[in-house]
């Protein structure tokens, strides 16, 4: 069966899209170099050379053909790592069952979206793109680099282990509500289950069925090795693979959660079928279990300080992230909002206010951590030779409210940069007006039997991003 | 009783309904017609500049500069005229039957999602490729006048919802029982990617309710469909010993589907839409064929590299008459209110480019009209304008779908031994002023009544012009509605 990953790997090859040849060098001089994982080195010098960090050191020389940026006065940091986003889709939930895990947030994938652009200048460079939280077992994820221009296929982070959502809670629960009863008519049916106890027992169902699928498998193979003919092999069954794969570990789980005694739960069912959950997100109350969820081998990623918005969100505190790291659990911080995505930094910075993390503990919930969580770790996440270029250039420390990013780059390609958005605008502003003052965009004279029609595109196309 | 049919001029004849009930008294329409003096597109080679068709019995008899009018036939001076093979309308939804009762008009009769379900199906409304066009086709009597009043007169046809749509029929656009209309059964499956409606977070419906679950259905049916295969398969091989597997109408219709010998038709407009229904064609070996197309454009090297070809929407869009009247953007009367984004201007500007884009990355293109009959002569100029060459544009309404089709030994062209469907023109289609007068469909004539504007809104009985027929000061109705 193959990983999700593979397939797209081996479509992109037949699609014709040829592997993009790498960015030209740059040399960045003088910066402040917040390589997160290796603490902060001033006045230092980062060649970013064949989509990688090629060297960190001071005086190093500008090979041929490489662009040269002073940094003088400037902070370098990894990019930012977003692990629960839902940017850039066509679809979020498929809630019309309890579990979903044939459905992959990678068909509905919009490169269009111009909030990437948005968060490209907010310094966020990956994204863990999510299944929302409509029902237990929610769908596959897309971890994406964030190349605005490119295709989806092309955003796919290469190699990202593949994930699933799960979710427990309200969200689950309260699916039913607000069903309108008509009397005399079919009524609605409800979707099972109502209940935080419905909600453990899907899982325990799903993955029964699902090691019942595996072993199907596995008899067909022990059959096939044994020579026997005329053999079929038994039907793919999409739903069950992926939770097949959580149990073998080659898929990660991460799981909305807010309470403590449903992260419990869920800990104790996945030690019970012999997986690790990868992440519990929100996990407002983490604070509370917090040895449990280091003991499991759990991360978290979670809100600096947003809370209160339901009752499962109502006992949180701002030391949440303090008090999980201090017991050794994984945790990062993320978005869940286009728009607190692209100040993911900010967000960082409350963590130094509560619960005292030092400057690099606060930017490794944006970066290193996050990479981690993703099993990107290796490749992303830090400033050290030999991980991808993907690197942002700040006019200031990015934990102080007063700085942005002036470049971004992914593979040491510049996919944002404020001196070349503003040379833009001119050139769009005449763009827009020839375009408006072309035929097709004019108003039409009433003469035409005032048909002018409006710009509906064919009834079948629905899934157009509409902002 | 027949009248005997003569030389125009002398016979003069009534309206007649060719029902069956009503042979013995109703006179028959002619069924010989010579179309003289016209200039001739017969897409097969070079036009004629002045020559003469003659079509007998349903089928093109004879075509050339040189023809003569056979003695019983009826005559129709051409000149002033062009005469094209009739128009082709490369997808659609003519002839379902539809919800509201059939009021002429843009949009046809057609266009409504049908809500047929097949019996004995193992997979649910929406889902069962088992479905086909020819059996749920019941079109009102107004159904093709939009249609045919643009000079189309055949269309492929298939239901507008649903995810597994069912085969689809080439019919010809007459006003006549359904097995007179079917020039071809089973010409591609066709896979739309939209539910409609409900979806999303507690979607209405049940499942698939979003554009995610909605591929994942997709895959699911295709795989069970390569399970049912091998099933069968090994079951034909050696059935004994071999627990029977079931009889699955919906896979078994999949079967030249995953075989590559029967098409897909894949709606598709946006870019990151065509990509998508490319990969699902791609992981399937499917053929595939994309519908809409309207940013095809912008893959073309994608689409050649999948050898697809595009059923392209020719329904360009319009800026809108928005003025005050209608609650615009921002609602503000008066004043513009928020400028449109630059994607939208750029598409407006754009698509008609597409078709000459396309043809120049060697996609093979055929037209749709996108249910907007009234402004088709118009999007076939913009398509031009936009950069295809004449000869290309009309090849992409006659020929082209012919030949994806199926039919381009007997359709899509001015040949002998052809149908006789016929497009005339007065002037000249590309050419704005150019009218379509009448068409032939299986051989019979339609006539068009001059175009309904609010002024002159023409009384329906009116003579569509004096040089259309030699019966002078008749009042001639070949083919009346009912």
């Amino acid at each position: 069966m193959k990983t999700l990953a593979t397939l797209v790997a081996s479509l992109v090859v037949a699609s014709g899209v040829a592997a993009q040849a790498p960015a030209p060098p740059t040399l960045i001089t003088h910066a402040t170099v917040l390589t997160v994982t290796n603490g902060t080195l001033t006045d230092t010098d980062v060649l970013l050379q064949g989509g990688k960090i090629a060297a960190i050191g001071t005086g190093l020389r500008a090979p041929a053909g490489a662009t040269t940026i002073d940094a003088t006065g400037q902070y370098l940091m990894p990019g930012i790592i977003d692990p629960h986003s839902h940017m850039m889709s066509d679809a979020t939930n498929e809630g019309s069952l309890s579990v979903t895990s044939m459905v992959r947030i990678a068909d509905v994938l919009d490169p269009t979206d111009t909030h990437i652009y948005d968060a490209l200048a907010g310094g966020t460079t990956t994204l863990n793109i999510l299944h929302g939280s409509a029902n237990t077992i929610g769908g596959q994820n897309a971890v994406v680099k964030l190349k605005y221009g490119r295709t989806a296929a092309e955003m796919l982070f290469p190699g990202a282990p593949p994930g699933i959502k799960f979710a427990l809670g309200e969200n689950v629960t309260r699916k039913n509500s607000g069903r309108v009863i008509v009397v005399g008519q079919p009524q609605p049916q409800p979707r099972y289950p109502s209940s935080r106890m419905g909600q453990e027992e899907v899982l325990r169902d799903a993955f029964t069925r699902a090691i019942d699928y595996r072993r199907s498998w596995e008899d067909y193979r022990a059959r096939v090795a044994k020579g026997e003919k005329n053999l079929v092999a038994p039907r793919r069954d999409l739903e069950l693979e992926p939770l097949v794969e959580v149990l073998e570990g080659t898929r990660l789980v991460h799981a909305h959660s807010y309470r403590a005694d449903e992260m419990l739960m869920l800990l104790e069912l996945a030690d019970e079928f012999g997986f690790t959950v990868q992440t519990l997100q929100h996990a407002l109350e983490a604070y509370k279990i917090a040895p449990e969820i280091a003991r499991h081998g759990a991360g978290i990623s979670t809100f600096a300080d947003m809370w209160g918005y339901k009752i499962e969100a109502y006992d949180a505190i701002p030391y949440n992230v303090a008090v999980t790291m201090r017991a050794g659990v994984l945790s990062t911080i993320n978005s869940d909002d286009d728009g607190r995505a692209r100040r993911l930094n900010i967000d960082a910075a409350k963590l130094v206010r509560y619960g005292g993390l030092t400057d690099d503990e606060a930017l490794a919930t944006i970066t290193i951590n996050g990479a981690k969580q993703l099993g990107v770790g290796d490749r992303v996440g830090s400033i050290e030779v030999g991980k991808d270029a993907d690197v942002v250039l700040w006019n200031g420390h990015p934990l102080s409210v007063y700085s942005h990013p002036l470049t971004t780059f992914i593979d040491g390609e510049i996919f944002f940069d404020v001196e070349r958005d503003k040379a833009k605008r001119a050139a769009l502003e005449a763009e827009r007006a020839e375009l408006e003052a072309a035929e097709p965009n004019k108003v039409p004279t009433p003469s035409r039997g005032g048909a002018g029609r409006g710009a509906t595109p064919p009834a079948d196309s629905t899934w157009e991003s509409r902002r | 009783m027949h009248l005997p049919v003569r030389l125009a001029g002398v016979a003069l004849l009534v309206a007649a309904v060719a029902t069956p009930g009503a042979a013995q008294h109703a006179p028959v329409p002619p069924s010989t017609w010579a179309i003289t003096g016209a200039r001739i597109e017969p897409v097969s080679g070079p036009a004629i500049a002045k020559g003469t068709i003659v079509i007998r019995d349903g089928l093109i008899v004879a075509v050339g500069a040189n023809v003569a009018a056979p003695a019983d036939a009826r005559l129709i001076d051409g000149s002033g005229m062009t005469v094209y093979p009739g128009l082709i309308d490369a997808a659609g939804s003519l002839g379902f039957p539809s919800g509201n009762a059939g009021g002429g008009g843009g949009g046809g009769g057609g266009g409504a999602a049908s809500r047929a379900t097949a019996p004995n199906s193992n997979y649910g409304p929406g889902m069962q490729a088992e479905l086909r066009a020819v059996d749920q086709l019941d079109p009102s009597a107004t159904a093709f006048t939009a249609a045919r009043g643009a000079g189309v007169t055949a269309a492929l046809t298939a239901p507008a919802a649903g995810i597994f749509r069912g085969t689809s029929a080439l019919i010809a656009l007459r006003d006549a029982p359904v097995g007179e209309l079917v020039i071809r059964d089973g010409i591609a499956q066709h896979i739309g990617f939209s539910r409609g409606g409900g979806g999303g977070f507690g979607g209405g419906g049940g499942y698939p309710g979003s554009l995610m679950g909605v591929f994942a259905q997709l895959r699911q049916e295709l795989l069970d469909a390569q399970h049912y295969r091998d099933l069968q398969a090994a079951y034909a091989r050696n059935p004994r010993g071999m627990v029977r597997p079931d009889h699955d109408p919906t896979l078994a219709a999949l079967q030249p589907v995953i075989a590559g010998t029967q098409p897909v038709v894949l709606f598709a407009n946006s870019e990151r839409e065509i990509i998508r229904a490319l990969d699902l064609a791609a992981e399937f070996g499917l053929r595939p064929i994309i519908a809409g197309g309207t940013e095809a454009w912008k893959v073309a090297d994608r689409i050649k590299a999948a050898n697809a070809p595009v059923l392209l929407s020719i329904d360009f869009p319009r800026k809108s008459a928005g003025g005050g009247a209608a609650a615009g953007r921002g609602g503000r009367s008066g004043a513009d209110s928020t400028p449109e984004p630059l994607r939208v201007l750029r598409d407006r500007v754009d698509q008609p480019k597409g078709a000459g884009r396309l043809a120049a990355a060697g996609v093979r293109v055929a037209f749709v009209s996108g249910n907007d009959y009234g402004e088709l002569p118009a999007n076939l100029r913009r398509a031009v304008e936009g950069g295809l060459d004449k000869a290309a544009a009309l090849r992409a309404m006659t020929l082209e779908p012919a030949t994806l089709f199926g039919v381009a030994d007997r359709l899509g062209t001015i040949e002998a031994g052809k149908i006789a469907n016929l497009t005339l023109v007065t002037g000249d289609l590309f050419e704005a002023g150019g009218k379509v007068s009448q068409v032939f469909i299986d051989g019979e004539r339609y006539e068009i009544p001059a175009a309904a504007t609010p002024a002159a809104q023409a009384p329906r009985r009116a003579p569509a012009s004096a040089e259309d027929d030699q019966a002078a000061g008749t009042d001639d109705h070949d083919h009346p509605a009912r």
